[in-house]
């Protein structure tokens, strides 16, 4: 043991940091106002599960693709989805806010984790490998549709 | 060249039991961690206690020594507190760290915290990948910038830690 820190663990450290303060400043340049044709995606399994609009209040039952051998399970909206699958996860949109207030999983990480309510955040489930995020700026400098 | 064959499984019997203590201890620093009550909110943020016994492996002994502590630690405690899922991330992390690990002593520039804060921060990295590629989706680099910083400081403090248990050891 020459010495406890030496130069290079100092540059290291600076060039680390830099790094992370970037990419930290990139992802809130990102992070912009959901505007009013702001939608809610959710992904299960890398492939498109559903769209809705951030402005309607709504419960979503997600099973994992892991229910079913192609395609996805269809929901019965009027049951708990406990009682119908043993692989999901409920995401809930309310008020412009959306929650995942359900999971299968043993983590619970994405129940835990905060809403989110701006463009470009998302809640990922990764034992069931769903993604929700909020996508669209909307506003009406942007709103052009193409 | 003109090893023995007696010597030749001595130095291998020597080599299974350092590995054998070493993965039974940080076995138990990995059970200590899983038992302590805490929700960051994101996985991949501990402090990696376990990740002491790899480094001083690695700089006592070898990286083949730091290897195998390392996967058979992992493996174990997967099966035993952490989940099959929760290994296949850790193992990711880990096989990223070691490489990483492994070529920063070998630039001799690095000290032991310097060695370990790459470590932690490589091994976060390995752990996102993982995920990227397993939901399919690179937004989830969205948590970039969180685990690099709980790398860096997770793998401060076990170098540190590192550091003076070396010390004494030496």
């Amino acid at each position: 043991m020459k010495q406890y820190i030496r130069k290079a663990d100092i540059i290291l450290f600076i060039v680390l940091i830099a790094l992370g303060l970037a990419a930290s400043a990139a992802l809130s340049l990102s992070r912009t106002a959901a505007g009013s044709d702001a939608k809610v995606i959710i992904e299960s399994g890398g492939s498109l599960y559903a769209e809705y609009p951030l402005g309607e209040d709504r419960t979503v039952i997600v099973p994992s693709p892991k229910e079913g051998v192609s395609g996805f399970a269809v929901p019965d909206d009027s049951k708990p989805a406990s009682e119908q699958f043993s692989h999901y996860n409920v995401v809930v949109i309310q008020d412009g806010h959306v929650s995942v207030t359900e999971a299968s999983c043993k983590n619970q990480v994405c129940v835990h984790h905060s809403d989110i309510s701006y463009s470009g955040e998302s809640i990922v489930c990764l034992p069931n490998r769903m993604v929700v995020r909020i996508e669209g700026k909307g506003g009406s400098y942007d709103s052009i549709t193409s | 060249m003109t090893q023995s064959p007696r010597k030749k499984s001595q130095s291998s019997a020597q080599f299974v039991a350092r590995v054998a203590v070493m993965a039974s201890l940080a076995l138990i620093f990995s059970y200590v961690e899983a038992i302590i009550p805490y929700n960051p909110g994101i996985p991949g943020i501990k402090l990696g206690i376990a990740n002491v016994v790899t480094v001083i492996a690695l700089y006592r002994f070898g990286w083949k020594e730091a290897a195998s502590v390392s996967v058979i630690r992992i493996v174990i405690a997967g099966l035993l507190f952490n989940g099959v899922f929760g290994m296949l991330y850790s193992l990711a992390g880990a096989v990223v760290s070691l490489i990483g690990m492994i070529l920063l002593k070998k630039t001799n520039l690095f000290s032991v915290a310097g060695v370990s804060m790459a470590a932690g921060v490589l091994h976060n990295l390995g752990q996102l990948l993982v995920a990227a590629a397993l939901i399919e989706d690179l937004r989830i680099f969205f948590y970039f910038p969180v685990l690099l910083f709980s790398g860096i400081a997770a793998g401060i403090l076990v170098g540190i830690i590192s550091t003076l248990v070396l010390r004494v050891i030496k």
